[in-house]
């Protein structure tokens, strides 16, 4: 860490926990609802995040002296949107195979509130190094988010982590199955992703008094 | 620094930001189109290849095509035949084999856009029906295109069916299912299930495979029920491939009657 | 009829918080009050109303393929598809900020009671998720268009309005400490969006399909319909049990 003081370490760390942009900030629940019934899911839009987050903190925080206040948000929006557009086209055109897996979080990260949220509340009134280093610690923050709700709907709705059955199989009942376990469909539901939302923002202000609301 | 609140500014900069956002667009699309193309189109050729069974699967739950070096000749050795029926009001006004085809549109059979071509038929006009024959296990096959809605967006496939229509294998993809739940239909155990099933009744009668819920055979060893295992919390998804088979596979059937005459 | 069903089911079916959970972050954060709720929920519909008949315009005649086959035929072959999120998102963020002008104009303080989420309904994903349902469902006609943004627009607002509701009631409550604010909030929309799945089912019912193939098969039809009515009552027993 000698290569950031501690106020840019902050920036870095705020957003893991105390800061949290889901549970905190309110930022990007949609994407966290509709890709978390699988922990690879959860992963490859956190890495997608962390990119275009990072990327576009920095190209917007370069013009941030140069865009007119009157049409800031499409500017923003034109930014992600090109920015996400580009990397598709590319992908396509050089990696097929990775363009497939991708393409379904396109638009996902297009509307995500947690790209234009941080642009409009950092990006817009900081230096390039420090909006990067605070959209690398938001996207972080959401990633975490995403796996620790990826892992417990994975695991309690179809048995498995990473695509590989931990539990044993669920048809042949074997391993845990063997015992009457069954998996529980719901957990694959949207609705159950909010619950489990719920359920981290309770442990985190049980732990952290400070955070709790009036 | 100017004042950026001026409209006079803000004038400029829209301006200025269409014409670079607009041409650097425009340049890596149409930069990168030929390679696209030719992209989508082995993976048409790999999807059709798939769905009759020739693949580069190794082992359980893994789906490999045949690889995109190798893909072009694999598929023009192993599709004996591609057909092209123009098709109107369930009858068949004509029936094409490819060079009659290129010559008259200028375009391979099997890049046939689907999406298109159900646009027409909702017009009212007639439409083309691809269907591509080959071999697998000594029995000839024909693979069909379909392509339905899903609960985000477009869903689609390729079936395989014999020459009484029991299924021979399956490949479905979609633009953007929920991942883990309607993107499942990408998923080895769902198309593997298809395998076997029938399309027809025993009078001959077009029925369809439904993806039902509470299926009392999680296994699918019953290949007479006209259903399919559904996925877990993906009930539309699931219901958009019912749909797309029970409408786009009928068309066929005037053509596989010919067939059995 | 077309338009009564439609409007109907993008509330109730195809509610866009309950069914298909797109808006969430503005529903979550701004949902304190029923008055913000309100305000922002009408801005939602407002914004719907217009964006969603736009880009069915932008869809026809620009970037299908095809669309531009109006400017001669010379241009039929053209595919702008891979311009329509962009497309899509300025428009949207260009009423948006007309939105936003007007309202700090004539309401200073709903504007400020808005703050930070006015801009965010640009990336409200609802209002884009209704333009690209929109070009997904291939709606039909300008009308349906309108019709579709207003009706989704309803159901997000209504969304809001019931959260809204029970979480002024809720502040009487013995919430645990810190599950206070978001964290029961989040709890009380899953548990709707699960009463709202029920709803889904009576999507499951009819099969739209159905209509112009009979036509066609009349003759086949009579002997497939006794068959027919048979696999009915089978169906119809299976769901019982």
């Amino acid at each position: 860490m000698a290569l950031l003081s501690k106020k840019d370490a902050k920036l870095i760390t705020d957003p893991l926990a105390d800061n949290n942009p889901i549970t905190i900030q309110v930022l990007g629940i949609c994407s966290a609802l509709a890709i978390t019934a699988e922990l690879k899911a959860s992963l490859v839009m956190g890495i997608a995040v962390l990119f275009v987050l990072g990327v576009g903190n920095v190209v917007i925080s370069l013009m941030r002296n140069i865009i007119p206040s009157k049409i800031r948000i499409i500017v923003q929006l034109i930014v992600v949107a090109s920015l996400v557009i580009i990397v598709d086209q590319v992908l396509k055109a050089f990696a097929f195979e990775l363009s497939k897996t991708l393409s379904v979080f396109i638009g996902l990260i297009i509307t995500n509130c947690i790209i234009m949220g941080r642009f409009e509340a950092f990006a817009l009134a900081n230096g390039p190094w420090r909006s990067f280093l605070d959209g690398i610690g938001n996207a972080l923050g959401y990633a975490v988010i995403l796996l620790i709700v990826g892992f417990f709907r994975e695991l309690l709705g179809s048995g498995t982590l990473f695509g590989i059955p931990v539990l044993g199989d669920a048809i042949e009942k074997t391993g845990l199955y063997a015992t009457g376990y069954e998996n529980n469909g719901f957990m694959l539901m949207p609705p159950m992703a909010l619950i489990i939302v719920g359920l981290i923002i309770w442990v985190q202000r049980s732990r952290n008094k400070s955070l709790i609301e009036d | 620094m100017a004042n950026t609140d001026k409209n006079s500014y803000t004038i400029i900069f829209a301006i200025a930001m269409v014409i670079v956002v607009g041409s650097l667009l425009a340049f890596t699309a149409s930069s990168l189109k030929p390679n696209i193309k030719e992209n989508e189109r082995m993976e048409k050729q790999q999807n059709i290849l798939y769905a009759m069974g020739i693949n580069g699967n190794k082992g359980e739950g893994d789906i490999t095509f045949i690889s995109t070096d190798k893909v072009s000749e694999v598929f023009a050795s192993k599709i004996s035949e591609q057909i092209v029926l123009e098709v109107k009001d369930g009858a068949i006004l004509k029936q094409m084999n490819r060079d009659e085809f290129v010559k008259a549109n200028n375009k391979e059979p099997y890049l046939i856009d689907i999406k298109k071509e159900q646009a027409k038929a909702k017009n009212g006009s007639s439409r083309f029906l691809p269907l591509f024959k080959g071999e697998q296990e000594g029995k000839t096959v024909y693979v069909a295109p379909i392509r339905g809605k899903g609960l985000w967006d477009a869903i689609w496939g390729f079936v395989a069916l014999d020459k009484d229509m029991i299924v021979r294998g399956t490949y479905f993809d979609h633009k953007g299912e929920t991942p883990g739940l309607g993107a499942n239909i990408k998923q080895r155990y769902f198309m593997d299930d298809f395998y076997g099933e029938r399309l027809l009744t025993d009078a001959g009668v077009f029925k369809g495979i439904a993806v039902a819920k509470g299926n009392n055979d999680p296994k699918n060893e019953d290949k007479d029920d006209y259903e399919v295992d559904a996925l877990a919390g993906a009930t539309i998804t699931g219901d958009g491939v019912s749909a797309m088979i029970k409408k786009d596979l009928k068309l066929y059937l005037p053509y596989f009657k010919n067939l059995k005459k | 009829m077309e338009h009564v069903e439609l409007f109907f089911k993008s509330i109730f079916i195809d509610n866009m918080v309950f069914a298909v959970f797109l808006g969430m972050c503005s529903y979550l954060a701004v949902s304190k009050k029923v008055a913000t709720a309100v305000g922002l929920g009408a801005a939602v519909i407002f914004v719907l109303a217009i964006t969603v008949p736009l880009n069915w315009l932008l869809d026809q005649y620009l970037l299908q393929p095809g669309a531009l086959s109006w400017l001669g035929a010379e241009y039929a072959d053209y595919d702008l598809g891979f311009l329509s999120f962009i497309m899509f998102i300025a428009t949207i963020a260009t009423m948006v900020q007309l939105v936003e002008i007007i309202v700090e104009k004539f309401s200073p303080s709903l504007y400020n009671s808005l703050g930070i989420f006015l801009p965010l309904i640009a990336v409200n994903c609802a209002i884009l998720g209704g333009s690209l349902f929109m070009q997904a469902r291939e709606i039909e006609s300008l009308g349906l268009a309108f019709n579709y943004g207003i009706s989704s627009g309803i159901g997000w607002f209504l969304a809001i309005l019931a959260i809204a509701a029970i979480r002024e009631k809720i502040r009487y409550s013995s919430v645990p400490p810190a599950l206070r604010g978001l964290g029961i909030t989040f709890i009380i929309t899953g548990l709707m969006g699960i009463g709202f799945l029920s709803f889904g089912g009576m999507l499951t019912g009819g099969d739209e399909e159905e209509k112009p193939a009979k036509k066609v098969e009349a003759t086949v039809k009579k002997v497939e319909s006794k068959e027919d009515k048979k696999e009915e009552i089978a169906k119809n027993t299976k769901t019982i049990q």
